[in-house]
């Protein structure tokens, strides 16, 4: 059964029922813990991991604005610049032996030790690390090559003219209506129409007799985690600490971005 | 009048960094007499002080040596918590007493960069370097300009575009001029990015009195207003 991930959700493993897996959804907390891992238990209590794997650690960004860039050439694209506060340290490795999968833990953004609580403040400082706000996984094949409290610089790591995945929360649009949601056609305004910008028909007659699970209907839109795949990076201008992704990326500026190398098929997927 | 405006000086950049800060009241600070300086200290020491809890700032240092030590704290403390949510403040007033000496014993001070300021020094710098390549000269609605602008596909002589400036937008890097002219009978209104490389020479030809920012009211006239030779 298909299990819907929520941004701000934590899963503790539950013991209860060795065949049902949950999840606990819990609000925010003021340590936004995103992109742990979220673990499902299988009949007989066995682990299942079920985060997938990248194609090489990442960095996290703020998203500052959008720009033109004239390329070399003449040609003008569209450009985020993604800009980085203090943070994008490793705070935590996960490793099979430990945890049963393989991955980095890397924080972002400063904060004063004021604003976390001693448990978080405890998981940093057994990696010595400064106080951060924002903590999340890369899960990899291998972990080789990572200490706790290492400093992920983002031009080491990516250059100019690699492509970028770019998840962040969108920007929320609040109850919407089938047509902006869910690109539903209007109905026709005039010629006697009674009917504009509703859903119009929801289902078939007697058989079924009900509404099938997963209709599309008006709700709450954006606010969600969304991925953006395949970016160019423009530029890395190293003194300013920025990013000149082409293109636009989810949220407003000042938004938490997750910045990771692009996974295409065939090329960099991890074959598991 | 002249106290009245050091006031709004002083405080219209309280949020700004600490060191723009500190720039703006040392100059300030020695502009004026001493006399407006202790009145000014207090009402900043009023409205910033439920802010702060830094013991460093508490001891006004007036000798020159109490000033170096109190700037290293000043120093170490932006750099370590400058992306902090509270921008500490009373910087402001512990500068103000030793303006002329922090400013003298620390001058290879790095400014961090805040994160809001990023993206208009982006803009700045790329309309610096395109004027290294190519002035651009002050253009204005009403301007009648003459463009000459090079194609890369094609490779031959540049093109060249005259015409009135009917607007102008202003977007940083991505500033427009829109050049309206009557070609081949027809009104043809082109929009140029003034700092593109693509455009080898742009010239101000003559100048045309207006008296709107947006000369929109040219699609209406007759075609002998927009006719350039």
């Amino acid at each position: 059964m298909s299990i819907i991930s929520s941004p701000f959700s934590i899963s503790i493993p539950c013991s209860n029922s060795s065949s049902s897996s949950s999840l606990s959804f819990s609000t925010s907390f003021s340590a936004q813990f995103v992109k742990l891992q979220q673990h499902q238990r299988k009949r007989g209590g066995a682990m299942v991991v079920k985060m997938s794997l990248e194609a090489g650690v990442g960095v996290m960004g703020t998203k500052l604005g959008m720009m033109s860039f004239f390329q070399p050439n003449g040609e003008v694209v569209p450009v985020t610049v993604v800009g980085f506060k203090e943070g994008n340290i490793v705070t935590q490795i996960k490793t099979d032996a430990t945890d049963g999968y393989n991955a980095v833990q890397v924080g972002y953004r400063r904060v004063r030790d004021r604003k976390l609580t001693k448990p978080e403040m405890g998981h940093l400082e057994k990696a010595g690390a400064i106080p951060m706000r924002h903590l999340q996984e890369f899960r990899l094949q291998s972990v080789d090559g990572f200490e706790p409290n290492q400093r992920l610089v983002f031009d080491e790591l990516f250059n100019e003219g690699d492509l970028v995945d770019v998840s962040g929360t969108t920007i929320g649009k609040g109850f919407q209506g089938g047509i902006k949601r869910h690109n539903f056609k209007r109905g026709p305004m005039s010629h006697g129409s009674k009917s504009h910008r509703q859903l119009g028909s929801i289902g078939a007659g007697t058989t079924p007799g009900r509404v099938y699970k997963g209709k599309k209907m008006p709700g709450r839109m954006g606010g969600t985690n969304r991925k953006t795949r395949k970016l160019k990076i423009v530029k890395i201008d190293k003194d300013l600490n920025v990013i000149m992704i082409k293109g636009a990326l989810p949220g407003k500026p000042g938004n938490l971005l997750r910045i990771a190398p692009a996974k295409i098929v065939g090329k960099n997927i991890p074959k598991n | 009048m002249a106290s009245q405006v050091l006031l709004q000086a002083l405080f219209s950049p309280i949020q700004c960094p600490p060191s723009k800060l500190c720039f703006t009241s040392s100059c300030t600070a020695s502009t004026f007499g001493s006399r407006n300086l202790p009145l000014i200290s207090t009402s900043i020491s009023r409205r910033c002080s439920p802010l702060i809890a830094k013991p460093s700032f508490v001891v006004r240092a007036d000798s020159n040596s109490d000033a170096v030590s109190a700037s290293d704290n000043v120093d170490e403390n932006p750099e370590a918590s400058d992306n902090v949510d509270e921008v500490p403040e009373t910087e402001g007033e512990q500068i103000l007493d030793s303006a002329s000496e922090v400013e003298e014993s620390k001058p290879p001070r790095q400014t961090r960069v805040k994160l809001g300021d990023v993206m208009g020094i982006l803009h700045k710098r790329a309309i610096a370097a395109s004027d290294e390549v190519r002035t651009t000269p002050d253009l204005r609605t009403g301007d009648i300009v003459e463009i000459r602008l090079e194609v890369p596909e094609n490779k031959r002589r540049l093109s060249i575009y005259k015409g009135i400036v009917i607007s102008r937008q202003n977007a940083g890097i991505h500033t427009t001029i829109r050049v309206r002219r009557i070609i081949a009978g027809t009104g043809v209104e082109i929009v140029f990015p003034i700092y593109s490389p693509n455009i080898k020479e742009i010239k101000v030809v003559k100048h045309r009195k207006v008296r709107q920012a947006r000369l929109y009211y040219l699609k209406d006239k007759l075609p002998r207003f927009s006719t350039f030779k």
